[in-house]
This record gives C-alpha cells, sequence and structure tokens, in this order.
C-alpha cells in the first residue's frame, strides 16, 4: 500500500497565505526523507499548488520575529513552545539564487497543526533574503549569550 | 464602518499625511496594501517551483550541510 495524503501531516492555513486565499490544507512532507530544515507545502485544496519552506534557524539563527497577540489568539497560541516557524523560499535556478521571505513567515500551532502567513510589517525583514551561505557551524564550543539557547529552540518570542 | 465591525478612523491630518486607525476584529488580518501587495508577489513567484530545481535545492543544501557536525547537543548544564 503507498500512503495517501491522509496519512501525511495537513496543516491549515485558513486561507491566510496572501494571494490564495481559497488554499486552506497543506500536506507538510520533507522534501528528502533526511532533510531536517527542506519541506514541501502541498495544497490539497488547489491543485498543482506546491510551496517549498525551510526552517529559519540553519539559516538565519538571530531570526526571532515576534507573533503579534492577534495572531496568537488566532492560532491558540499560549506558549511559545506550541509554535514552529516555516519561512517560504524562492527556489531559484541556483543555490545562491534562492531567496527565503522573512517579512512574512508562517506560523504554526504544532498541536492543533493550524497555521497562518504572518507578515511582520514595521520589523524590517526582508521578503527575499539570501538562502547562502548556510549559517557555519562552530568547529569549537563558543560561550553563548543568554538568550541563544532560548533561539535556538524552534519557538517564537510570543 | 466597514461591515458591522471594522471601524475606520482619521487619527491625524497633516499637510503631507494622514494617519489612518483601523480597528477590526482578530480574525480580520489587516495589511497595508503595498505590503500586501509585495508578499503577494513574493508568494506567488515561491509557488510551484520545478521538481528540478527543488533538486537541485536539497542537493545543494545536502552538500552544504555534509561537512558540518550534527545538529549541537544542548548545553548539558542547562
Amino acid at each position: 500500500m503507498t500512503a495517501t495524503l491522509v496519512d501525511l501531516p495537513t496543516l491549515d492555513l485558513g486561507g491566510s497565505l496572501i494571494g490564495f486565499p481559497q488554499a486552506h490544507r497543506f500536506a507538510l512532507v520533507r522534501v528528502t526523507p533526511d532533510s531536517e530544515v527542506l519541506f514541501r507545502l502541498t495544497a490539497l485544496d488547489i491543485e498543482r499548488l506546491e510551496f517549498v519552506a525551510a526552517a529559519p534557524y540553519p539559516f538565519f539563527p538571530a531570526y526571532a520575529p515576534e507573533i503579534d497577540d492577534a495572531t496568537a489568539q488566532r492560532l491558540e497560541l499560549a506558549d511559545s513552545h506550541d509554535a514552529m516557524l516555516l519561512v517560504l523560499l524562492t527556489v531559484g535556478p541556483t543555490l545562491a539564487a534562492t531567496t527565503a521571505n522573512l517579512l512574512a513567515p508562517i506560523v504554526v500551532n504544532v498541536n492543533t497543526r493550524r497555521a497562518a502567513q504572518v507578515t511582520l510589517a514595521g520589523d524590517g525583514y526582508p521578503l527575499k533574503a539570501p538562502l547562502a551561505p548556510m549559517a557555519p557551524t562552530p568547529r569549537a564550543p563558543r560561550p553563548a549569550p543568554p538568550h541563544a539557547l532560548q533561539q535556538a529552540g524552534q519557538g517564537v518570542a510570543l | 464602518m466597514i461591515g458591522h465591525d471594522v471601524v475606520v478612523t482619521v487619527l491625524e491630518v497633516r499637510p503631507d499625511l494622514v494617519r489612518i486607525g483601523i480597528n477590526a476584529p482578530r480574525d480580520v488580518e489587516v495589511h497595508r496594501e503595498e505590503v500586501f501587495i509585495e508578499v503577494q508577489q513574493a508568494n506567488r513567484s515561491a509557488a510551484s517551483p520545478s521538481p528540478q530545481a527543488v533538486e537541485a535545492l536539497a542537493a545543494g543544501l545536502r552538500d552544504a550541510e555534509a561537512p558540518a557536525p550534527s545538529k549541537p547537543d544542548a548545553d548539558p548544564a542547562g
């Protein structure tokens, strides 16, 4: 038996994806089985609509947007640990030409799988941040600033 | 008023600037049009990339990830 879409984790974006108000449900799958950073968001309500999303932390370690109260309430987010961030990628012909949308990330309530694209107007986050080069992983452990561990989680500030 | 529950208020009028306040229920998203249009265009250009481009991206990232050690563990003291 092959897996059906029903077996896959489904996010409900509630039509919040700007420009795609009819697209509510998306299947979230890893682009490759071993990839922890790259995902496909495949629309279940609209044929042949797909996005590629990334976990922002490996690329943009300092990216820690604040989610406004209205969004937190809409997604029933009581705790930042319940939130996961994804950024949509515009996949270019090369890695260097691929950009991430940091201005309007997707915030997911990992418990309810409800999600929303949130525009962080006023925070100065770029709409097209180059994805490459990947954030270098320090080879020797370095003392981290006190807030670094907080950012290392997948949560977002609420 | 727009509909039953969206209130638009002129907050300030100056020769070079008009500030508008919009009070809407929490389930109504309010966007500035230029930001909305920018994000809409970005979403459209992000939509449905070619399978080849996605494969190339995945391969490129795998190569970039390969030399690095696996995820650093959380601080054992924490």
